[in-house]
């Protein structure tokens, strides 16, 4: 029988410092067995996350924050925050570390062919809204999809991620990027101000457009009455959900949410849906 | 299949199954009973009243079990590790609660292999239970002192003899040799089980509970019952069908371990931002109340309760679940 809870070798082979206050580093994990390869990227999608361990700190999730297309490597972004945390953040290029995924639903992109794409994040809740428009700037999927928008609020220029990339998307005519910071800071030329004003100021349509927030609670709630106005109907905004795991398969019983488990139903959600649900978060 | 087992007969049958598997059963310890395994057939103690102490969950999902051997990076996993044992004399509401438990380990898309070994190895000769206790509610929760499912064998004590119910192959490799019960053996089986059941009050109605406890979810109720909770978890901890874990790694022992787990700590949501889902134990209360009777039935069409009465027999401060519901069904919002 097929052991879930085993993890696989990996190795990492690249690592970037994504923030200017170095708590947020992203790492580049390739695989060490060719098979291991072939499974993950025949299962995996964009809203997906991983256990990543690293043995004697324990197991820990973090979603996946890039698209297939972009190499044999499968990107975590980490902020330094707890243990396991702390742990990965010393670590190097060439290291080995375990990993079991890619685990939970992902974002139901294929459902919504055709149709506008609006991505709202916030902060470093960013990672897997990057790898959907990763994903959907792929050649022979964006040609699949109609606009794609995205709005990414961060508190000031250097909390930003993946800016290289990101840069380059503006250079582009099938992406509208709207980057926007809480406070004016002197060079900055985009937005400023929180998302949910910058949402409203952009104003995207709402017909037949569906969305996918991410971010800061109090990013979420403040957005979701903006979307709402614009005329969003709640099946169509997506969200990824968190709490604390441990098995990442829906057995250990931690991140569950009513009778929803996070790890093994979600992470990935309509609002829509999450009304369904006790307030449990 | 009806066989029939004289009781002056059993240490025999145990020591010829002891010579094939491991035998567990209910061993005395001081004032209470647990499941252990057998060195000598006359360690087993059938005539426990009410139940063990510890449920057999243990023997399915030790409190702490090894998952892994970890060498140089690689996770060499434990599930093999497990060979053929038997059961004996254990009660209806503790098998079924691995009937429920099997839900959790053994649908969806992942199966938990740990589990599946060792229900695969293991024979349940269940023993019927003829004098249910004051804190035994199988009967309202859908179950019964005799309930057969998930048993391969149901043994029902007559007086001298045991009549066993021999249910499938398991079974029949076990008991298989014995006589035949004669129809008189069986009908007293049958008034023996009957009078059982219908000594039992029923304590509270379980219509339309997963509802009404949704509907209490944001209200009073929660505060107002949780108050003299300790937040001990000892009743998750005895509870048959809490299978709740957490997973660690023993770096010193070179082993990645699951140890037994509980919704009534605060650390168990906690995050490593600080925020917590669950703060106070009013969340933590109504958590461990709604999985049992609205999300369990939700997932399971199942209370995933077995009625066992532990949690009502060894809460320090006498907090009977049994109440709870009751007090649930009748609450009005003010």
């Amino acid at each position: 029988m097929h052991n879930p809870y085993k993890p696989i070798p990996m190795r990492i082979a690249r690592t970037v410092v994504e923030t200017d206050d170095q708590s947020l580093k992203s790492f580049e994990l390739v695989f060490e067995r060719e098979a291991d390869r072939e499974k993950f990227f025949a299962k995996y999608r964009p809203g997906q996350f991983c256990q990543l361990s690293i043995f004697g700190k324990g197991e820990a999730p973090f979603g996946v924050a890039s698209a297939a297309w972009e190499g044999d490597f499968v990107r975590f972004t980490i902020n330094k925050i707890g243990v396991f945390t702390r742990a990965i953040h010393k670590m190097k290029s060439g290291d080995a570390i375990s990993m079991r995924g890619p685990l939970g639903n992902g974002f139901p992109i294929e459902d919504w062919k055709g149709s506008n794409i609006l991505i709202i994040g916030g902060g470093y809740a960013f990672t897997t809204l990057f790898a959907l428009a990763q994903h959907l700037l792929a050649p022979e999927i964006r040609s699949q999809y109609n606009d794609l928008t995205v709005i990414y609020g961060a508190r000031e220029p250097g909390l930003f991620l993946y800016k290289e990339e990101i840069e380059t998307w503006y250079k582009r005519d099938d992406i509208n990027l709207y980057q926007a910071i809480d406070r004016p800071v002197e060079g900055w030329s985009h937005f400023v101000g929180y998302v949910p004003t910058v949402t409203k100021e952009i104003a995207p349509s709402a017909e037949n457009t569906v969305s996918f927030v991410c971010g800061p609670p109090v990013m979420i709630k403040f957005t979701l009455p903006v979307l709402d106005e614009l005329g969003f109907p709640p099946e169509r905004i997506y969200t990824s959900l968190e709490k604390r795991m441990k098995c990442g398969i829906g057995k250990c019983g931690r991140c569950n949410v009513g009778h929803k488990y996070i790890c093994k139903d979600g992470p990935v959600f309509t609002f829509a849906e999450l009304r369904e649900l006790p307030a449990d978060l | 299949m009806y066989k029939v087992l004289p009781k002056t007969d059993l240490p025999k049958l145990i020591g010829r199954w002891m010579e094939q598997a491991t035998v567990y059963a209910p061993v005395r310890q001081g004032d209470f009973t647990k499941f252990e395994p057998l060195s000598d057939p006359a360690q087993a103690d059938l005539y426990y009243a009410a139940n063990t102490r510890y449920p057999p969950k243990s023997l399915f999902l030790p409190q702490s079990e090894v998952m892994f051997r970890v060498k140089d990076g690689e996770f060499e996993s434990t599930e093999d590790e497990v060979s053929s044992r038997v059961i004996l004399g254990i009660h209806s509401c503790d098998t079924r609660a691995l009937q429920l438990l099997d839900g959790v380990f053994l649908t969806g898309d992942y199966q938990d292999p740990y589990w599946a070994k060792k229900r695969e190895q293991t024979t349940l000769v269940v023993l019927g239970c003829a004098d249910p206790c004051e804190t035994c509610f199988c009967t309202s929760v859908g179950s019964g002192p005799f309930d057969k499912r998930g048993a391969d064998v149901m043994l029902i004590d007559i007086g001298d003899e045991y009549v066993a119910d021999v249910r499938n192959e398991k079974g029949q490799a076990l008991f298989g040799h014995l006589p035949d019960a004669s129809r008189k053996q069986i009908d007293k089986s049958r008034q023996v089980q009957a009078a059982a059941a219908a000594g039992m009050k029923k304590p509270f109605e379980t219509e339309g509970i997963k509802d009404k406890l949704y509907s209490l979810f944001d209200s009073d109720f929660w505060p107002k019952i949780q108050q003299s909770c300790l937040g001990c978890g000892a009743c998750t901890f005895l509870c048959p069908t809490c299978y709740c874990f957490d997973i660690v790694d023993e770096a010193q022992r070179n082993e990645r371990v699951r140890n037994w787990d509980t919704c009534m700590f605060r650390i168990y949501s906690q995050e490593a931002s600080g925020h917590n889902p669950r703060p106070t134990n009013t969340e933590r209360v109504r958590q461990r109340i709604m999985h049992k009777y609205a999300y369990f039935v939700e997932l399971y069409d199942e209370i995933g309760c077995t009625g066992c009465g532990r949690c009502v027999r060894y809460c320090p401060v006498d907090l009977d679940i049994r109440q709870i519901i009751r007090s649930a069904q009748a609450w009005e919002e003010s």
